[in-house]
């Protein structure tokens, strides 16, 4: 036990002055994302694109003449690992910032970490909003800057009934629950949205849509359902099913012989690198709702994806995957991440979060892949937001999009007290 | 077939040097290069041809085979792709493209408004289709459309028509039409109570809305044909959901029964509790995918053969996971079989070995098997809607019991089989050679899993942790079935499965689950052996 200790105190010695011998010309930045579980097959994909842009970023000269140097650790799909890790990474690491985490169950757990720490996290995955943490800074897009736009246009083309189908966890519930209030907002009649509600005591909906527990694999009910919901031709799906249950519901609903013409259905968690593991002629004709798309046409993305396969080639690290990658929404939210911190940092002259983040209040800005992107004084960013179509080959077509929407976290509850 | 009919037809036109529907096509080319501001009056011009190639055109249209070439700088022409072919849509002559002008040539896709009208129009034209179910459908959607400008093609197809339930469907059609544009509350009238006596589930909602506004307007006559109407939807919608909700409970029940069956036999009849069951059925899921791959790059994705791999992939996973099995019981399990507690942690151990194995083999993402095109498509019966994959999950489970029943009961082995795990001792001490039956036993079993994970690969994920999904429900069948028997496996996938049909549509899938789960924990303190206990005057087992 005693030899343990020792070697235990050699080692954290021998890392202490390695790490200090290279503190002068480098800064500490934590990667906190689950590289193994459930999650891995989504976040792993957000560790390789933030390798790329240290690497991108340190060739050119690093930021404020340091290199970044990153510290990667592996939040496991485990929620308690997770905030383990952001200890880790704050008060042992120290790291000047930390890029992470995809689930809202995972950022739950870090945020009490960031706060207490005072360090400072960007958040990069599409999410329910009604959060804003002093130490969070969300790249991610707000419910107004993905469902709202989408229901907005599905109501433009003229449907009518909604058909709420997503995961059971905090997510998807807490999206519905706004979309709820805000279809109604529109003058969508309640037995017009389907999948079901649920009341408490007082009769307030707490629930709207349909449910499935992670991993569920048996969607023949709820399709059946779906097809008589559709069957007066003018209805359409709002699908947040998380992770590898959309391989079975896509699959139901391409046997049950309702097409994209029929009854589209937008999903919110479907980008470009879900697709590579979906069966994409399946879902060809479906919409997705993104603040960046990787098919869209414009030089500074054509760059960026051409820059990331050369990396890929080139520089990357042995244990990233290198064939059939694509970028996404969340990985260029990431990448956007990183930049903005850099400007903010330039600006503010200073690693430290604190001022950092006073520099993100002042609203900087950069030209990423989607278009420019500025922080906002209250955590969040505006940007563009796209609508799209899957083609075959696991791409979007670009139907609509909405330039420089400013991301609202708080939207539950001020859709139908405007109307009353 | 239908492709190769439509080459075909494209070689045979050819032939002769021009093709007979030249202004269809003519119309087409000017559709395909209009403007947004165009497109209304060409379109107009389209629905008066109606000409069945629209239809083909269409489709290669929507799917990516239609591109525009800027043949000089004064004009563009539109080209179809037949199997790597360029066609010019005008003359059906096929065009070589020069390498040097292949930027000159650019897909174009329809838009989505542009592929509604469209499909208004295709729709018309399948009202002549051959096919009863495509009539039955394009009659339907130009009735939801609730445009009056169908409603006179609906009635002549209406009076041709002879095909009952066709004709059911252009009867429908045309009332929901009747809905929005009737000329006097008498049509009116009669067009709510046909639709009632159609029970048709299209016309619900208008129904609902009509009824609405009839209670609002103090037209109580309109009002009660209205509920007399939606009752008899109401009922016909119930009798689908009962018929269904069995139906699908079966469906459900035979993948239940198919993860379960490989472990009723190692942990029911030879009793190792194998936590590792979920990644046999993994390997069978993998095989098929390597097997996918092999015909592919040997036999090319688009040839006869390939559509073949499936169906060979499912001896050969029996082999793969019987012979893994079989290795691991001399190497691993039989060193477990008195000690429950060692094995529960050691399968666990290798069932994360297994995963890890499958991650650095195949990937952390899930990988695609193909599903061959026998298997696409489904049923449809009176809106009961199966696809033919799950037919075939069915069918297969059925077979596979049929087969282990023939084994166990018809043959040599079985007979050892069922003596050893009787009587261990026993059968050792009559010549029985038990180290050997067991082993077989074990690969039998790991095997059957793996023909699970075949069929599973058709309708869900093949993944590295595609196992973990099955593992417990496939415990769960074989505790309630009676451990050791393999008719109460049968009987209690089909029962948990159609149970948790039913409970579904009222409680929703978690619910549904958790009330599934109560009912067999209160099961087992009314029948702890389970459906079937197994009765044995044996201790040592």
């Amino acid at each position: 036990m005693k030899l343990l200790k020792k070697l235990a105190l050699g080692l954290s010695l021998f890392a202490l002055i390695t790490s200090a011998a290279k503190a002068d010309d480098t800064v500490k930045v934590g990667v906190l994302h689950s590289l193994s579980g459930t999650m891995a097959i989504s976040e792993t994909s957000l560790r390789d694109i933030l390798l790329f842009t240290f690497d991108e970023i340190n060739a050119a000269g690093g930021v404020l003449g340091k290199k970044i140097e990153p510290v990667v650790v592996d939040g496991a799909s485990d929620w308690p690992t997770f905030a383990e890790k952001a200890e880790q990474l704050l008060a042992q690491d120290k790291v000047a910032v930390t890029f992470g985490c995809w689930t809202s169950v995972s950022r739950k757990f870090v945020l009490p970490i960031y706060e207490k720490y005072d360090g400072l996290l960007f958040y990069p995955v599409q999410y329910e909003g009604e959060e804003m943490s002093p130490n969070i800074f969300y790249t991610a897009e707000a419910v107004n800057q993905q469902a709202i736009p989408a229901v907005d246009y599905l109501l433009k083309e003229g449907y009518e009934k909604f058909y709420l189908i997503g995961t059971d966890y905090v997510y998807p519930q807490t999206t519905n629950l706004v979309l709820f209030e805000y279809l109604q907002s529109k003058g969508i009649p309640v037995e017009n949205i389907g999948g079901g509600l649920r009341r408490d005591a007082s009769g307030e909906v707490i629930s709207a849509g349909k449910y499935t527990p992670f991993s569920h694999t048996d969607y023949q009910q709820i399709v059946a359902e779906i097809k008589a919901f559709a069957a007066s031709g003018d209805a359409c799906v709002i699908n947040t099913i998380n992770g590898d249950s959309n391989v079975p519901f896509f699959k139901e609903i391409a046997a049950s012989g309702l097409t994209a013409d029929d009854c589209p259905i937008v999903s919110y968690s479907l980008s470009e690198d879900e697709f590579r593991s979906l069966p994409t002629k399946d879902l060809v004709g479906h919409l997705g709702c993104w603040t960046y798309f990787m098919s869209l046409d414009t030089p500074a993305n054509k760059k960026f994806v051409s820059n990331f396969q050369k990396w890929l080639k080139k520089d990357a690290p042995s244990y990233v995957q290198k064939e059939g990658r694509v970028t996404c929404s969340p990985m260029v939210l990431s990448y956007n991440g990183v930049y903005l911190w850099k400007a903010a940092v330039e600006k503010a002259g200073t690693f430290d979060p604190d001022e950092v983040i006073e520099a993100l209040w002042s609203g900087v800005s950069f030209d990423g892949p989607g278009g420019t992107v500025k922080t906002q004084p209250n955590h969040h960013l505006t940007k563009n937001v796209y609508i799209g179509e899957t083609l075959e080959d696991g791409q979007f077509e670009i139907l609509e999009s909405f330039n420089n929407v400013y991301g609202e976290p708080f939207l539950k509850g001020t859709f139908l007290t405007e109307d009353s | 077939m239908k492709k190769a009919l439509f080459i075909l037809a494209v070689f045979v036109s050819s032939a002769f040097g021009e093709v007979d529907n030249e202004a269809t096509r003519d119309v087409l080319e000017r559709l395909a290069l209009a403007g947004k501001s165009e497109q209304t009056g060409v379109l107009a011009e389209l629905a008066q041809l109606g000409d069945p190639f629209i239809k083909e055109f269409v489709d290669a249209w929507r799917v990516g085979e239609v591109f525009s070439y800027e043949i000089s700088d004064t004009e563009t022409i539109v080209l179809q792709r037949v199997s790597e072919n360029y066609r010019r849509l005008s003359n059906d002559e096929v065009i070589e493209i020069p390498n040097t002008e292949s930027d000159k040539v650019s897909k174009i896709r329809p838009s989505r408004s542009l592929r509604r009208e469209l499909k208004k129009i295709t729709d018309t034209i399948d009202l002549a289709s051959p096919d009863v179910g495509t009539r039955m459908d394009a009659a339907l959607k130009l009735g939801l459309s609730q445009r009056l400008e169908y409603m006179e093609s609906l009635q002549s197809k209406f009076e041709a028509e002879s095909n009952a339930r066709a004709k059911a469907a252009f009867e429908e059609a045309i009332n929901i039409i009747i809905l929005a544009n009737h000329q006097s509350p008498e049509e009116l009238n009669q067009a709510v109570q046909r639709l009632g006596e159609l029970k048709s589930l299209p016309g619900r909602d208008q129904i609902s809305g009509i009824q609405t506004k009839a209670v609002e307007e103090g037209n109580s006559e309109l009002a009660s044909i209205c509920s007399t109407a939606l009752r008899q939807i109401d009922n016909r919608q119930r009798t689908i959901e009962r018929w269904g909700n069995l139906v699908r409970g079966l469906s459900l029940g035979s993948v239940l029964l198919m993860v379960a069956f490989g472990l009723a036999i190692t942990f029911g009849l030879m009793g190792i509790i194998n936590m590792a069951h979920g990644e046999f059925i993994a390997i069978g899921g993998y095989t098929c995918y390597v097997m996918q791959n092999i015909f592919a790059s040997s036999f090319g994705e688009q040839s006869a053969a390939y559509q073949w791999f499936f169906w060979v992939s499912l001896p050969i996973c029996f082999l793969v996971a019987g012979g893994i099995g079989y290795g691991l019981e001399k190497g691993l399990f039989r060193f477990l079989y008195k000690r429950p507690l060692e094995s529960l942690l050691a399968t666990w151990g290798l069932s994360m070995v297994m995963q890890q194995l499958f991650r650095l083999k195949f990937g952390a993402a899930n990988v695609q098997v193909n599903t061959p095109d026998i298997l696409i498509g489904n049923f449809d019966f009176w809106g009961i809607a199966l696809s033919y994959t799950r037919v075939f999950v069915v069918a297969f489970a059925g077979f596979v019991v049929v087969m282990t029943w023939l084994l166990l009961t018809k043959t040599n082995l079985g007979l050892y089989i069922r003596a050893v795990m009787q009587n261990r001792n026993m059968a050792s001490s009559l010549g029985i050679p038990v180290s050997r039956v067991n082993s077989l036993t074990f690969a039998f079993g790991c095997g059957l899993a793996a023909l699970a994970g075949a069929a599973l690969s058709q309708i869900g994920n093949v993944g590295p942790s595609m196992g973990q999904t099955y593992i417990v429900d496939s415990f769960m069948v074989v505790v309630v079935g009676g451990v050791g028997n393999l008719l109460g496996a049968g009987i209690s996938a089909l029962g948990i499965g159609t149970v948790d049909q039913f409970l579904q549509p009222t409680f929703g899938p978690v619910m549904g689950k958790i009330i599934v789960f109560l009912m067999i924990i209160l099961f087992l303190q009314w029948k702890p052996g389970g459906l079937f206990p197994t009765k044995s005057r044996s201790m040592d087992d």
